[in-house]
Formats: structure tokens, sequence, C-alpha cells
């Protein structure tokens, strides 16, 4: 890599409106899953194209096919009117195509300069120019905006800005044609707008984007086009500006949606866990309070503070100062185990990393947090073990061969379900969910809610972390906003406007990110 | 996508299976060529001495197997041998009890394993390194211990239990269905056994589960342990003496036996009955290499192409399913 991060995006050479890739009968089996049937569809150069579809549809599939990631089982991909093969990535790189996968697929040991230059070192003499790299990788970063540093280790960032230099990654590579694929999902308006920003500002240069995402308001506001999948088959390509929500959701799920927020409203009932000048890693002098019956949302920008406060008062991380009270009465929590036999479920952020077995199977996942109470004191009884999985697999419309499917094998939003299911069963009193419907479609959403409910009705109090203002802003009856660590705001169910709360968010946030992430 | 025809079946449980009852047409199909090659292998006599041979290295394999699926490894378990052999045989002569001696000694093993997951645990040491430390210093205490003599055992009905058969089948290989099926239940039918693979998977994700991760790996080194103990009683009456330098390079022997058994190295993948037959199988190898007078040192070799060979092919199948 030798001062191509100057030049950053060489203009694509066809003209605007021809087709630069057709897929012609493209098919993709697993064993005991036809993901992608034969899809015929054609790609203008130039246009932002989005796809949608139910979770499992088959949209990042399709994907790492166009990527080379995996081999298709049948049917022609043309690039530019020839035949590609699309072996190997680095195929689909040399002809100008990258993507921006659903999971990060980083290294999380190396810097975020080595990172954007994996592949393709600047190095002289065979010695590698490092500060000339993080240097540029800072140059590129902050031309595009992002407010993130180069030289610190990746894992050290959150999922949201390591999606960030994802992206930032793909577009120093010379590249004709960028897929995202839920580029969103951990990103907080802000970061959004920055990324919709370098997408608009990369079409303006010819480049071609796949723009995959359950959010229709994000599709609305991006898309030339839009092409919905249902089980792994093209229903449809529309114009924007000649469909809309109803449409797209009749398309995809095959059923319309009346109400995509269910909420109920209980009247709360005693405190179940209050916390008082809580303070820790990551956060100070947090007071909150968390009733029966009440939803209470957490609302900040990426490392505001609330994924650490709700680990630590979950036990995985110690306190530093202040109190934890559950049901009245002091108590210590140092350890999830501690707070698992209070009462309380968290259902973690991250689902690689802290959420999911990967390499076991979907029936292990689901009932891991139970297996106290469907085995005696030696034996597990095998048909509870096979109910529970079955009604969570029923519930959450999980997608999966079979329950002993290994979860990996599953899509990224049929995973997050998993991550959600497995404590749905477990009758906890406090539920924690944090980002709860990453990844996950607007039907099964729906669903998600419902359940809410459901477990409101029980008794049972939630806290609900999330990015995404609309999800938190009409389910929450409390509101609290964090800015880099700290509650700055209170409102009650719909008692402040977006705008409002966007700002308190934000407010004061000018310098860079650099160690608090 | 759809879902062809749910097949209500797992496919994880008929793939264990499968690759099983594959080792055991591998194991016959050994057992009728040697049978047919030399004519003193199907002999009532050879056959008791291979499944002797056979059974204490598998029931090393199965407490190595359950350090594996957790993502570790247990290098000590060949030193523990000869440490064991050492305790139960100076107990054995100064008079205590048989069966006293013998639960002292597994106790003995219990307290290294839990030494180890303390290491691991609480000092934060890599399974390698600390089993690592104690394969080399167990033979060193065992060898101040004896000033580095060997013991001879001065107890007949000790040394008689592992030369007497039962039902025709040797003493020892009882001594594998002994360990092996409360070891199958424990791994495929217990909590216990799905907290080894989850944190074997993912100890993040499993510790936020509520399961208890320390004591998941304290369980499984102390479980090594003490079959590795056990080992060392039985080893101690088929020779007679206590002598901390035997059992030497049994570790490898274990893990290639449970490695062989379909157990893989990066964790949350293995059985019970995998390793089992695992062990056999190399038994049986070193057993018709003897008979057919191949060099000791071939044998050697044999060994490792068939530790490339089942697991490479192992890893194909897996990978196309
Ligand atoms: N490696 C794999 N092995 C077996 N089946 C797989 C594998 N990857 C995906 N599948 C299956 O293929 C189908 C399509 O998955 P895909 O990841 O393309 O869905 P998706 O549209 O991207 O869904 P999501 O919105 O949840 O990300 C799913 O049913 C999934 O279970
Ligand atoms: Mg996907």
């Amino acid at each position: 890599m030798t001062s191509t991060a100057q030049e950053l995006h060489p203009a694509p050479t066809l003209e605007p409106g021809r087709t630069i890739l057709e897929l012609k009968g493209l098919e993709k089996r697993y064993p005991g899953t036809h993901a992608l049937k034969p899809v015929d569809l054609a790609f203008k150069a130039g246009e932002i194209h989005a796809i949608v579809g139910e979770n499992g549809a088959g949209k990042s599939t399709l994907i790492k096919l166009l990527t080379g990631v995996m081999p298709r089982t049948s049917g022609e991909v043309m690039w530019e009117g020839q035949p590609a093969a699309l072996a190997t990535p680095h195929e689909a790189m040399a002809l100008g195509i990258n993507a921006v996968h659903q999971e990060v697929v980083l290294c999380r040991h190396l810097t975020v300069a080595a990172n954007m230059f994996l592949g393709e070192e600047d190095s002289r003499f065979g010695i590698l120019q490092q500060r000339a790299m993080v240097r540029q990788a800072q140059k590129i970063i902050d031309d595009l905006g992002f407010d993130l540093p180069a030289h610190v280790v990746l894992g050290d960032l959150t999922i949201g800005q390591q999606q960030l230099i994802a992206a930032a990654r793909a577009t120093v590579r010379g590249t004709k044609f960028l897929i995202f694929d839920e580029p969103t999902a951990y990103l907080t308006r802000k970061e959004a707008d920055q990324l919709f920003t370098l997408i608009r500002r990369l079409k303006g240069e010819g480049v071609t984007i796949i723009y995959i995402s359950h959010r229709m308001e994000e599709v609305f506001e991006l898309a030339d086009r839009v092409s919905v999948l249902r089980d792994g088959t093209l229903v449809g390509t529309r114009n924007i500006s000649e469909t809309n929500d109803a449409e797209l959701v009749k398309m995809m799920i095959n059923r319309s949606i009346e109400q995509v927020y269910h909420k109920e409203h209980f009247t709360p009932g005693a405190v179940i866990v209050e916390a008082r000048n809580l303070s820790g890693k990551g956060f100070e002098n947090v007071s909150m309070s968390v009733r029966a019956g009440e939803i209470v949302g957490l609302y900040g920008l990426i490392g505001a503070g609330r994924s650490e406060f709700v680990t630590t008062l979950y036990g995985r991380h110690r306190k530093s100062a202040g109190q934890i009270l559950w049901e009245g009465k002091e108590v210590q929590v140092n350890s999830e185990h501690d707070a698992i036999r209070l009462g309380m479920a968290l259902a973690p952020e991250s689902r690689r990393d802290q959420g999911l077995c990967l390499n076991l199977p979907v029936s292990l996942n689901l009932n891991l947090p139970i297996y106290k109470r469907i085995s005696n004191n030696l034996l597990i009884s095998n048909a509870q073990e096979k109910t529970e999985a079955d009604r969570q697999i029923a519930d959450l419309r999980i997608k999966t061969p079979t329950r002993n499917a290994l979860a990996s094998s599953l899509s990224g939003g049929n995973q997050q379900k998993i991550v959600i299911g497995k404590w749905l069963a477990h009758g906890a009193k406090l539920f924690i969910f944090d980002e709860p419907t990453v990844g996950v479609d607007v039907g099964t959403k729906a669903e998600i809610y419902r359940l809410f409910g459901a477990l409101l009705s029980k008794g049972a109090g939630i806290i609900l972390i999330s990015s995404y203002l609309p999800e938190v802003y009409e389910l929450a009856d409390t509101l609290h906003v964090f800015r880099r660590g700290k509650l700055v705001a209170t409102h009650g169910f719909r008692t402040a406007d977006h705008e409002e709360i966007l700002t308190q968010a934000l407010a004061e946030k000018q310098e860079k990110l650099g160690g608090q992430t | 996508m759809s879902t062809e025809a749910i097949p209500a079946e797992k496919p994880k449980r008929n793939y264990n299976a499968l690759f099983g009852l594959t080792l055991l047409a591998l194991l016959v199909l050994l057992w009728i060529i040697l049978s047919v090659a030399t004519p003193s292998f199907a002999s009532a006599n050879n056959i008791s001495n291979l499944l002797r041979q056979g059974s204490m290295i598998a029931i090393l394999a199965v407490g190595q197997t359950f350090v594996i699926i957790t993502g570790g490894i247990d290098l000590s378990v060949g030193a523990v041998v000869g440490f064991a052999t050492v305790i139960v045989a100076m107990l054995i002569n100064a008079g205590v009890p048989l069966f006293l001696a013998i639960l002292i000694t597994l106790l003995v093993g219990v307290a290294i394993g839990m030494f180890h997951g303390f290491g691991i645990v609480k000092m934060g040491l890599p399974p390698f390194i600390i089993t690592l430390a104690t394969l080399t210093s167990l033979r060193g205490i065992g060898l101040l211990m004896t000033n580095g003599n060997s013991i001879s055992i001065n107890n007949d009905a000790f040394q008689l239990f592992s030369r007497s058969s039962f039902l025709g089948v040797p003493n020892l290989f009882w001594m594998v269905i002994l360990v092996g099926i409360p070891a199958y239940i424990f791994l495929h039918h217990s909590r216990w056994g799905r907290y080894l693979f989850s944190v074997g998977s993912n100890a993040e994700a499993s510790r936020l589960s509520g399961v208890n991760v320390q004591r998941t790996i304290y369980m499984a080194y102390t479980l090594s342990g003490l079959c590795a103990a056990f080992v060392g009683v039985l080893l101690a009456s088929r020779i007679g003496i206590g002598n901390p330098t035997q059992a030497e390079g049994w570790e490898l022997q274990a893990i290639a036996s449970s490695v062989i058994g379909g157990t893989s190295l990066f964790g949350a993948v293995g059985s019970v009955h995998g390793p089992l037959l695992g062990a056999f199988i190399l038994a049986t190898i070193n057993n018709g290499a003897n008979l057919l007078n191949v060099n000791a040192f071939w044998q050697r070799i044999i060994t490792g192409a068939l530790i490339i060979v089942i697991v490479y092919f192992d890893g194909l199948r897996r990978r196309g399913k």
C-alpha cells in the first residue's frame, strides 16, 4: 500500500445506469438448508441497491457468494458482462468487489491501522512502515468524519466502532462495488449518519452499493432500488419511489404487521433493583431503579457506559463505589452467579463474544441457563431439554433445520434470537437486554416486544439498552440518557421528543473518544 | 431457506455414533487382518494381553478428554501414574490396609488435579505450562521419595487382581467399563458434562449464562488426576512395583487416543466412547507390530501416521457436514 491512500477511490470506469453485475440462476445449498434458490438479479452501476428480507432469507448468503467467501452451488455471476468465478475473496477484491460483513471479520489483536492495511501493508525493504501507516489510517478516518483513533488495538473499540473501521477499510481498496451487510446494527444515529454520508459520497464517485438492513427508514433514506428476498427466493425488485413500507413488509413476510412496537402499560409494582450512586469502570455516580412491571430504557451513544453499568450490576465487573439494593436490601453482587441467584438475567451485547457457544447445538445454547432446573441432581431430563428448546424455537421462529444444528450455522438474526430466547424460560425477576434486536427482522421484533409484555405481566422488570432510539422511545416507561459515563437526563414514556433526547446524548462530545471506549 | 422435510433426528448425535462405528469397524478390521497374518494374535492369551495393555491408556484417555473438551490439556497424566505407583507401593508396604492405600492414592490424584485447577483459575497459568511443570516435578519428587530405586510390593492379593479375569475377561478391562459408564453418563447426560462443552466453546458466554466456569475447570482437571491415579494403582498391581519413572510418555498416548477418538484440541468436541476405541486401536497396532516383529521404531512412525490420517478424515467429514 503505497500512496494509494491519497487517491482513495479511483473512479470506476463504467457509465452510470449500465449493468455492472448480474446474477443468473445463482443458487446455494447448505447441508439441510436450501439457502438461496436460483436468483436472477442485475445491479446498475452507481446505484444504491437495498436488499431486505426476514432472518434467514438468504441475504448474507448472497453476499458471501459475491465476495468469494463461500462457493456457490450453481448459477453464474457476470461482472461487467464477463463470467466471474468468484472462487476466493482475493479474486473478488481484485475485481473491485468489497464487503463490510454482518459480523466484523477483522483481527481484534491488531491495531486499527494494521487492520486497515491488512494484506496491503506499506513496507520499505521488507520493514513495515508502522508510523506512516498509523498516520495514513488516521487521515482516512478523519477524512471520513469518524471520531476514532488509529493507533489503538481494534478489540478495545466497541462493536459499532469496529464496524465503522471495517467500512473505512473497504473504501481504501479501489472499490467499485461495495456491500454493506447490516452496517448500522450496532451504530447510534450519529454514527449511522456518518456512515450514510460516506455511502452517499461513494455513490457520487460512481461506486455501486448493496445495502442490507432490517430498518425500513434507512432503506427509504438511502436506496435507489430495493429487492426483497423470502425463503431464498427473490420476491421482487422495486424503485424506491414506487413502493412503501407496508408493501415491503408484506413482500418480506407474506402478511402485514399492524404494530411493531407493542406496548402494554402496567401499574408499576415494588422496586426490584436500585443503584445508588454506583460507579465503576466506564461510568460514574449512576442512580436509578427498576420496578416490577416497567421497562427502563437506557439510551446513549456507543461507549457512553450503559453496557458497563449493567454488567457491573450483574456482577461481571467490580463496582468502585455506591450501593446496589435488591428488593430494598443492600446486596453484594460479586459474580454473575450471585446476580442470577438473586433473580437477574442478562442478554449481552455481543452475541459472538458473550452470547453464544457457536460450535455447539442450538438446543444446548438455549438451555444453558436452565440446566439446573431441567435436571435432577445427576441427570438431565432429555425430554425437558427438547421441549424447552423446541418451545423457544417455535415462539421466536428461530430458523434452524433441527434443534441440534450448530449455532454457527444460523443466520445472524436467528443467532440473536437464541441470545434472547435462552433467558425467557429462566424465570428471572429482572431482565437486562443489551441491544436485544440487533439484526432481527421486523416480524420477530414485534414478537420479542410482545414477549417483553408477557414478562412484565408476570411481575418482572426490564432494563432495555438500545442504540436505536425508536426502540427505547416507544417501549420504555422510564428513559435514562447516558453521556460519557454519566446519567444526564431522565424522561417518562414519550415525555420528550427525539430531538431533545438526541441532543442530551450528544452534547459536548467534540473531543476524540480516545482511550474511553 | 427451506428446511427439507425437517429431519427430527439429530445430525450431531448421528454423526457421533457414525464416527464411533467407523472406529469400531477399523478396530475389527485390524483384528481380522492380524488374525490372518499371525496365528498367535487370536490366541486367548494374546487377546487378554492386548486388553490389559489398552485398558490403562483407555482410562487415562477418558480423563484427558474431559480436559481437552474444556479447551485445555493435561500433560501430567503419565507422571501422575508413575507417582501413584510409588504412593500405593509405599502405603501397602507400610502395612496400610489395601482399601485405604488405594483410597489415599486416588485422593493424591485428586489433589494434583485440584492443584492444576488452582494454577489455571487462580494463577492464570496456561494449562500446558502448569501441567508440564507437574510432569517434571512429580517425577523428581517420586525419585526423591524412592532414592531412585524401585519398591517391590509385598502383597500377593494386590498383584493377583490385575492378572485375574472375571467371566473370561481380564479384570483390567472390567475397570475400563467401571470408569467408562459413569464417565459416559457424566459427559452426555449430566449438566456438568454440558458445562464442560460450553466452557470449551465460549467461556465468557457460559459465565454470563450462570455457568460456574472456575468450578468446571477444577472439575475437569480433578477428574483427569483421579483417572491417572487410578491407572497408577492398576499399573502397580500389574508390575508389582512402585517406580516413579514408569509410564513414560503415556500422556502423549492418552492425548493421541483421545484425538483419534474424535476429540478436538480446540475444545467443545468429544465423547467417551471415541477415546476408548482410540486407545484400543493404538494398543492393537503396538501388539500386532510386536507379533509381526516390526521394529519398535516403526511402531512409533505408524502411530504418528495414523493420527494424521484419522484426524484429517474426521475433519474432512465434519466440514462436509
Ligand atoms: N454455514 C452454514 N451452514 C449451514 N446453514 C447455513 C450456514 N450459513 C447460513 N445457513 C443457513 O442459510 C439460511 C440463510 O442464511 P443467511 O445468513 O443468508 O440469512 P440472512 O438473510 O442474512 O439472515 P439475517 O437477517 O438473520 O442475517 C439460514 O437458514 C441459515 O440457517
Ligand atoms: Mg445476515
